[in-house]
Formats: structure tokens, sequence, C-alpha cells
């Protein structure tokens, strides 16, 4: 088992978590991911715009700053999304789950 | 003048003129008049203006059309109501009166057009008139227009209430539901075209979204780039699903759930760090916390004997907030025994191994160790299981002891060879003069003097410098004689609250013991032979007690850990005999390391089966106000019979050791008094 599933497996593990999916840069590819195919597609895209504007916003308000992380809290679940110049790491937990 | 006088003339002209003209126009009407009349009297009548002459005419015609009307009068009431007829005679009343007042003649000449219609009438009676006129005017004008009136308002006010809403606003809903209609549509079509895009758009982004290939993915998967980011990333995400607390609880909202006890008298199990690819079939040998990051705890473990590919030694940064893995991993040569962050660089993590090596690691780095220093007779060449950073941020330096008996001094930024090395001999000693240092304390604040525990049981005072009434080395006039064993760890009391008892220190050790002593002042050595008891033995553990830390937060608490996986907690202010709390930890395994963290609410507890627990401490370490006070007591309480016993002990001591005794009676004698 690589480190890359064990990460991965070991996140899923946790309390209240409900899919980890990994993408290719600005969601243009999944690579990994633990929910269905069609959900990860649909997050790929959405969660790369999302990605796209945030960090836009961020440069925007100041131009020394960049994106690190975002959480999105909604009334379901909470997406925590890691994302970096290549790749982007989504989680997707129910925080009342704790 | 001339030109005013011309335009008189002009004027006077043009009024010649007009006159002339009229005279004309005069001449000509009468001419014409007579025979006009008789050929069309409708048509040509009207542009003839009355004249002098032509008045008997017109009186004629008057006349004449009087009689007409009283003729045309009958015909018109039998016909028709009376309301035209009323009408008809009002209207020529009036027409009659405009033509009197204007005395033009073209009313008149109107007044002729009916005339001439009317003419063949026959003339009727002048008192005729009268009668109808007066009937049909009473009957008709008062009662029909209020009876009619009466039932419009009857029928509208039924009518009233509900065309009033629903007729009017008919046309207006009706024009609404076509605006409706048409937003609606518009919607619908520009929903449809949104819907069409959005489609186009997914279509794209399906294309965008690519199929990775398997071997795609498992270049991308290989990439170092990919692997940092992934250790990275998963980090931040399992710190961030480790928070218990959900910012976004709603009080308002009612939350069942069972309702903790707020105090409690017990431990508790917090977290338990192992990660099980790199700690497993190895020990734990030393744990530490960070002082600058209290959530950082590191522990250090020796070699695990089925993988031979992995490095022997082994230490792991671990964060409470991150459970599963360790945030950093550091490798060594050799089994590592003692490991600690640097109080002064938060980055920085130094170790001692078996082998006698001082490795120093830096978190910004990578696993392999930054500096280290060489195995060679410069340095240690046994291993070192004594290992303190003493100093002050400014002037530190790494204070290192082997079990050959060579204590070293290091500078963190230079490990290539020590500052000072200084070798422990016992001169004196009846078998040997090699001392074996397995445990070594500095005071709070004290950098020259330490104590070592060594491997035949003993204590020592050693100086690191020379002074003026002591050579630097093993004070071998000093002995703390008490254990019957090597000792396993030796710890001062830390400085905190109102009472400073830093010259008190426990001891533990295989012989099954932990031992309280009370240090001798440094400033004042004696310089004959003697030998300190203990203050007191703590008998309860029932196997090899492997290490004793006083609590940073109770001056009456310490913990201590055994071989039979025990952690038991004292309360000296409670009971000197038996622990406040004796738990098994974990899988029963032996117990080899103790650790506080800074605030003194959690300890860690290094077990041989690979496990780092920490524990929760709870209440148990929360100090009241008159804890310091009795702790003052209680060490008295202690210190007076180890004093008797040690006068009684030794009946036929010699001079020297009486005198020490004495010398302890006073001191306590004087505490007494301070009391």
């Amino acid at each position: 088992m690589s480190e890359l599933d064990e990460t991965i497996q070991r996140l899923v593990a946790k309390k209240g978590v409900k899919g980890v999916i990994v993408l290719a840069k600005e969601g243009s590819a999944v690579i990994r991911s633990t929910v269905d195919e069609d959900l990860a597609a649909k997050y790929a895209r959405l969660i790369g715009n999302l990605v796209d504007t945030a960090r836009s916003t961020v440069h925007a308000l100041d131009d020394q700053n960049d994106l690190t992380f975002l959480r999105v809290r909604t009334k379901k679940h909470e997406v925590m999304i890691s994302p970096d110049p290549n790749y982007i790491l989504i989680v997707i937990q129910n925080p009342q789950e704790h | 003048m001339a030109d005013r006088r011309e335009e008189i003339l002009r004027k006077q002209q043009r009024l010649a003129e007009i006159r002339r003209m009229r005279e004309e126009r005069r001449q000509a009407l009468l001419t014409n008049r007579p025979g006009q009349a008789a050929a069309a009297p409708g048509a040509s009548t009207r542009p003839s203006a009355p004249g002098a002459a032509g008045r008997q005419d017109i009186d004629d015609l008057v006349a004449s059309l009087v009689g007409e009307r009283r003729g045309s009068l009958s015909p018109t009431r039998s016909r028709a109501p009376s309301i035209s007829q009323t009408l008809a005679e009002s209207g020529r009343s009036y027409s009659a009166a405009d033509a009197m007042r204007s005395g033009s003649v073209s009313p008149i000449g109107e007044e002729l057009v009916p005339g001439a219609a009317a003419a063949p009438a026959p003339a009727a009676p002048p008192a005729q008139p009268v009668i109808p006129e007066f009937s049909t005017f009473d009957a008709v004008i008062l009662d029909l227009p209020p009876k009619e009136r009466l039932a419009y308002s009857k029928e509208s006010q039924t009518v009233d209430v509900a065309p009033e809403t629903f007729v009017i606003p008919e046309e207006e809903i009706e024009r609404r539901v076509q605006e409706q209609r048409e937003k609606d549509e518009k919607a619908r079509h520009q929903a449809e075209e949104q819907e069409r895009k959005r489609q186009e758009e997914l279509a794209k982004q399906r294309q965008r979204i690519k199929q990775l290939s398997e071997d795609e993915k498992l270049t991308i998967e290989q990439s170092s780039e990919f692997t940092d980011f992934i250790d990275h990333s998963s980090r931040l995400v399992e710190r961030a699903l480790n928070e218990t607390y959900d910012f976004m609880t709603d009080y308002t909202i009612g939350q069942q759930g069972e309702v903790e006890d707020g105090a409690s008298d017990q431990i508790k199990l917090y977290c338990c760090f192992a990660d099980e690819r790199r700690t497993k079939n190895r020990s734990v040998t030393d744990v530490a916390w960070s002082k600058k990051f209290p959530e950082l705890l590191a522990s250090s473990y020796n070699r695990n004997p089925l993988a031979v590919n992995e490095p022997d030694g082994l230490a792991c940064v671990w964060n409470v907030h991150l459970k599963d893995r360790p945030e950093f991993v550091f490798h060594s040569q050799s089994d590592l025994l003692r490991v600690a962050f640097s109080d002064f660089h938060p980055n920085l993590l130094v170790g001692g191994s078996y082998a006698g090596q001082i490795l120093l690691w830096d978190t910004r780095a990578k696993s392999e160790p930054v500096l280290k220093t060489p195995l060679s007779a410069a340095g240690h060449t046994h291993p070192v299981y004594s290992l303190e950073m003493v100093g002050t941020q400014n002037a530190h330096n790494l204070v290192t002891a082997s079990t050959d008996g060579v204590v070293c001094t290091w500078q963190l930024d230079m490990l290539a060879q020590p500052q000072e090395l200084l070798e422990l001999i016992h001169p004196s000693h009846p078998r040997t003069d090699e001392v074996a240092p397995t445990a070594m304390g500095f005071p709070d604040g004290e950098t020259d003097v330490c104590w070592i525990g060594t491997e035949e049981g003993n204590v020592y005072q050693v100086n690191r410098h020379d002074r003026a009434d002591s050579k630097a080395g093993l004070n071998v006039h000093e002995v703390y004689r008490g254990h019957g064993g090597p000792v396993t760890g030796l710890h001062f009391h830390p400085l905190f609250g109102p009472v400073d008892y830093t010259d008190l220190f426990l001891t533990c050790s295989v012989d099954w013991t932990v031992k309280l002593w009370r240090a001798r002042s440094p400033s004042k050595p004696s310089i004959a032979g003697h030998r300190t008891t203990p203050l007191h033995s703590f008998e309860a553990a029932d196997d090899y007690v492997y290490d004793v830390k006083w609590s940073p937060l109770h001056p009456a608490v310490f913990g201590s850990v055994d071989g039979a996986g025990r952690f038991d907690l004292w309360n000296l202010n409670v009971d000197t005999e038996v622990p406040v709390l004796s738990t098994p930890v974990g899988t029963g395994r032996a117990l080899n390391r103790l650790a506080w963290d800074k605030t003194g609410r959690r300890t860690a507890l290094g077990s041989v089966d690979g496990n780092v627990y920490v524990y929760e401490m709870g209440d148990l370490v929360v100090p009241k106000s008159h804890d310091f006070a009795a702790f003052q007591r209680t060490v008295q309480d202690l210190a007076a019979p180890a004093n008797n016993a040690t006068t009684s002990g030794i009946p036929n001591g010699s001079s020297v050791a009486v005198a020490g005794t004495s010398m302890g009676l006073v001191g306590g004698l004087a505490e007494r008094a301070y009391d």
C-alpha cells in the first residue's frame, strides 16, 4: 500500500469524513477519489472554479497574498479544500459527527 | 412731416375708397334683392345685410315665420314627446334672442330654412298650443327621470360591489396575465438558453476534465511534488478534522448529549501516538515536550530488529492536534536514547544515541540530522543517557554525559568537537575509579553544578568547572547513597510558585524505589566525606521504576512510571506512602519515560510497546493556595525522621558522619523555626 493510499485511508477513516478527492491542476482531472465518478467530476469542475475565483480574489485584494486553504461550511457538511498551484485536495466532512 | 402728410393723405384716400365701395354694395343690394328672394330664398339670402329699405321685407318675413311656427308646433307635438318640443322651443327662443342681439341677418336667414320647409302648413289658432304644453311638461319631466335613476341605482348596487373590483381589474389582470405570460415565456427562453449553454459548458468541462490513464496517474502519484503536496495538505486537513470544537454550534437549538462531570479525580487518556509503519517493533526511549509550541512532543526510538533497512534510530515529533501521524520524522544511524527540543530554537531537536553520537535535526530540513558529532575519542564513545540544555537565550550549552563517565559541553552550531570535556573519576572508590552516569539533573537556574545518578546507585555532585574551593569533576566527598541499583531517573524540583524547593530532587532506580533527596548547597560544599541519605523512599512500585518527574504545576505532585506498565501519581501533601493514583497504561508493557507538558495538565508516557500515551491529568494536579505551605511542612516531617534515622542508624559512625548529621539537624531546626 502506497503512502498516498495510506493517507487517503486514514482521512476516510476519520469520523464524519464523507469523501476525499484529489484533483490535478485547477480541477482539470481527478487523480483519486473515494466518491463516485460523476460526483467527483462535478466537484472537480465546480471546486476548480471556486478555487480559481478565491485565489484571484485574494490576489486582487493584496497581490502579495496567496490562498492557502479553503473551508466551505454548508448546512449539510463542510468542504475542506487545500489548494496547491498544481493539485487540489478536497475532503468532505460532516462536522456535527465529531 | 412730409411723410406724415402723405400718410394722412393715403389714409383719407382709402377711407374714401371704402366709403365708395360700401355705397356700391348698398346699390347692388337694393337692385338685386327682390329677384333673388323670389327665385331662391334659402340659398342666397345669407350674404344680404339688413338695411332701412329692406326692413319692411324683414318684418313681413318675421310675421310669416311666427305664424309658420305656430302652425308647425301642433303637428310636432302630436307626433313626438314634449322633450323634443321644449328643446325646439328653447333652441328657437335662443336663436331668436341671438338674432336680436347681434342684429345680423345670418341667423334669421337660417331661420328662413325651416320656415321655408314649413311654409305649406296651415296656420293654427294661438290658444291651441298652451294646453298640451301643460300636460306633457308636468307628467314626463318630473316623473320619469327619478324613477329611472332609482331603478338604475338599485341595479348598480348589487352589481356595484363585485364588478367594481372585478370588472375594472379584469382588464388589468388580463394585461398582467399577458405580461406575465410574456415574461414567463421570456424566462423560459432564457432558461432554455442557459440550460443549453450549461450543457455546452458541461460538455466542454467534461472534455476539460481529462480522463487520466493509469500510467498517467501513476506518474503523477510518484512525482515528488505530488507526494509533498499530499503530505502537506493532508496534514492540514487532519489537523482541522481533529478540531473537536465546532465553531458553528448553535446553542439556541437544544442539544442532546451526556453531561460530562466537570471535576473529576480521574486521569484520562487523551491520545496515543504511534505510526504503524515507522514505530512498530520499536520502543520509546524518551519523550520531551516543546517549550515554544506546547502542542508538540518529541519521542525517540530504538531500533526495529525486524526492519534492517530502516534506520536504527528514530525520532518523531508529534502534534496533539494531529493524532494519526508524526509531524516530523528524523533518523539516526544508531538507536536513540534521549531526545530534547532546544529551548531556545524551536526548530531544533537534539538527540543522544547509543553509539555516543549527538545529533541535531532541524524541522526546516529533511529527516537526516543537519549536524552530528563524529564517532571519535573527541566526544562520546559510549551510550548517552543524559542530555540537558542549560543556560539562557544568549549563552546556552548542551551538556551530555555518557556511561563511560565523560561529560561534554557542546555549542549547538558546532558539533565537530565539544567545547569542554570532563572525565569523571572516583579515585577513592573501594572497587573502581570509574563512574558510569545513567541520569543527570541540573537544579533550575544552575548551570555549573549538576547531580548525576550512577550505575552503582549512588548520586554524586559534579562541578563542571574549577572553582576556588573545589576542582572540576566529581565531588567525591558528597555521596547520596540510598539506591541499591542503577539510577534510572533524576529530577530536580522546578522553580515555580511562592516557595523555592529547587534543592529537592527525586531519583528512581531499578531497586523498585523512588527517593526524595535534599541537595546540599553547591556553594557550601562539604570538604570532608559526607554521606547523605534520602529524605524519603517511596516503595509502592512492584517493578523497576524507570522515570520520575515533578509536576510543573503542583509543588507536592510527581509522577513515576515503572516496568509493570503502571503510571503512579503522587501527591505528598495527601499521602507519602502510596500514590494518589496508580493506573495501568496501554498494553501493560514497561513504561520507559515520562514528561509533563509545559502547563502541567498533560503527561506523555513512552512505552516499550512503541506507543506514546498522552494523559490528561484533570484536577488532581491543580494546586490549592495552601499547597505550597503544606508541602513545606510535609518536607520537614519527612526530613525529621530521616535525620533521626541517620543518627540512630549509624551508632558507631565516624566523627565526620556525626558532624554531618548534626548539620542536617541544624538545617531541619532552622526550617522549623522559619515555618
